[in-house]
């Protein structure tokens, strides 16, 4: 078999010569020099910080609450897992939108990881299991998580358009998880609500929700015939 | 005789796949890989000679991971322009100094993916990805043109045929597969070693296998 496929590897394709001229005078008019991508550690640094400034200006305008709440050690196992979390999925991100890159996750198990990540410390940090207006105050607090995403997912889109997406959906869901985890840092900071099954359920929320919006979109986008490639 | 050739290499293969296939390759760049990496970075740089020099190089490679896709050289015409053309198009994304082909196959991949997509929707008859394709019967006289790669793969699930291709065909390792199909190398190697399994038993079946060896003679 090992002889059949090499024997295979070694019989030239033929391509017919007019098509490769086909394809030589369809790329020469256009060929102009391009910059590189920028490496992607300075794309992952610009996503981190464009999460964590939405975080912080929202808390900043809403009110630091919920941080000068919680202990310091809560404080530093919440947003040390908070920025474990935007930093992998940043990373995440960005080899979405580099073709050939190597990847430690699916899209999938990367989103996953970050939702186990977040209900793992969460349940360990809160055991007040007491509920008071949960569904008013839970809707009151995705939606806040949720406003906050959207700026970040734009601007994170913005940072990424010279990228090409392999998998638009994948990225799409990747991003929107980003997005998502800069609503929920913003909760953390903002929100002086801390029984346990508002923050598992309703904090938690922002990013499968938000994921599947980034998703939803990429793949309309997609499916558009309107080109949307870059150029 | 052919047979006794083929099955130990089956068998081979199967533990190569098993411990990491050219995991040298991962570390040491070949002479072409670093020509390729020229070739697309001079490309980057507007120079018509380098894209020219890309497109007679990789065309063939392109045009033959495509046949054995679809089994068809006129999508095959048709795929190639178009990718490209998506690669003229995401030449930036290119990042000097890192392995091409797995950056040019990532891009084909796309191209056939969406080929899928629109042909699903053309047809209305959605196939999903890694559908096993109808068993086409093999004949002799096709076995003795064995080079027509994809005669010899089609039986083969899509996403195991992409892999088998790019790893024994077009020697890529598989961290460069891995990175092409956006998925782990073990991943790769799973697909890799169960592509080989099926491809074993088609032998078997056809008469090709163990206590036959005659009949292929």
């Amino acid at each position: 078999m090992d002889e059949i496929l090499k024997h295979g590897a070694r019989t030239q394709e033929r391509v017919s010569p007019e098509l490769l001229d086909r394809i030589a005078a369809s790329v020469g008019p256009s060929l102009e020099p391009v910059r590189p991508l920028p490496p992607p550690w300075a794309i992952e640094v610009a996503l981190v910080a464009i999460a964590t400034a939405i975080a912080l200006a929202g808390a900043a305008k809403a009110g630091f609450d919920g941080f000068l709440g919680l202990s310091v050690s809560y404080r530093v196992i919440i947003f040390c897992g908070l920025a474990v979390l935007i930093f992998l999925a940043a990373s995440e991100w960005v080899s979405e939108n580099i073709p050939g890159r190597r990847r430690r996750f699916t899209a999938g198990a990367a989103v996953a990881v970050t939702i186990a990540g977040m209900l793992a410390v969460f349940g360990i940090l809160f055991r007040d299991y007491h509920t008071t207006r949960f569904l008013h105050a839970g809707v009151a607090c995705l939606g806040f998580g949720l406003l906050h995403a959207i700026p970040a997912a734009f601007l994170g889109w913005l940072v990424l358009r010279r990228g090409f997406a392999v998998n638009a959906v994948t990225a799409g869901l990747v991003g929107g998880a980003l997005a998502g985890l800069a609503g929920v840092t913003m909760l953390e900071l903002h929100c002086p609500n801390f029984q346990a099954l508002h923050i598992l359920i309703w904090h938690t929320a922002v990013v499968p929700v938000s994921a599947a919006v980034g998703a939803l979109l990429a793949w309309m986008r997609d499916e558009s015939p309107i080109p949307n490639r870059p150029t | 005789m052919a047979t006794q050739l083929l099955l130990p290499t089956i068998d081979s293969f199967s533990r190569f796949a098993e411990c990491g296939y050219n995991r040298a390759r991962r570390f040491a760049p070949m002479a072409s890989d670093i020509d390729l990496e020229n070739l697309m970075v001079r490309y980057q740089q507007g120079d018509l000679a380098a894209a020219n020099s890309l497109i007679q190089g990789m065309s063939p490679r392109l045009h033959r991971f495509f046949v054995v896709q679809f089994s068809s050289r006129e999508h095959a015409d048709d795929l190639l322009q178009e990718v490209w053309l998506r690669i003229h198009k995401a030449r930036h994304t290119y990042r000097p100094g890192e392995p091409v082909l797995p950056w040019l196959y990532a891009i084909a991949r796309n191209i056939r993916v969406d080929h899928y997509r629109k042909s699903a929707r053309t047809t209305g008859q959605e196939q999903p990805l890694d559908e096993t394709p109808e068993a086409e019967t093999i004949t002799t006289a096709e076995i003795e043109r064995i080079p027509e790669l994809d005669v010899l793969l089609a039986p083969l699930p899509k996403s195991q045929r992409e892999v088998i291709t790019m790893l024994k065909v077009e020697g890529m390792s598989l961290e460069e597969v891995a990175r092409a199909t956006s998925s782990s190398i073990g991943s790769v190697k799973q697909k890799a070693h169960r592509g080989y399994e099926k491809l074993r038993e088609r032998l078997t079946m056809l008469g090709l296998g163990k206590g036959k060896v005659g009949e292929l003679q």
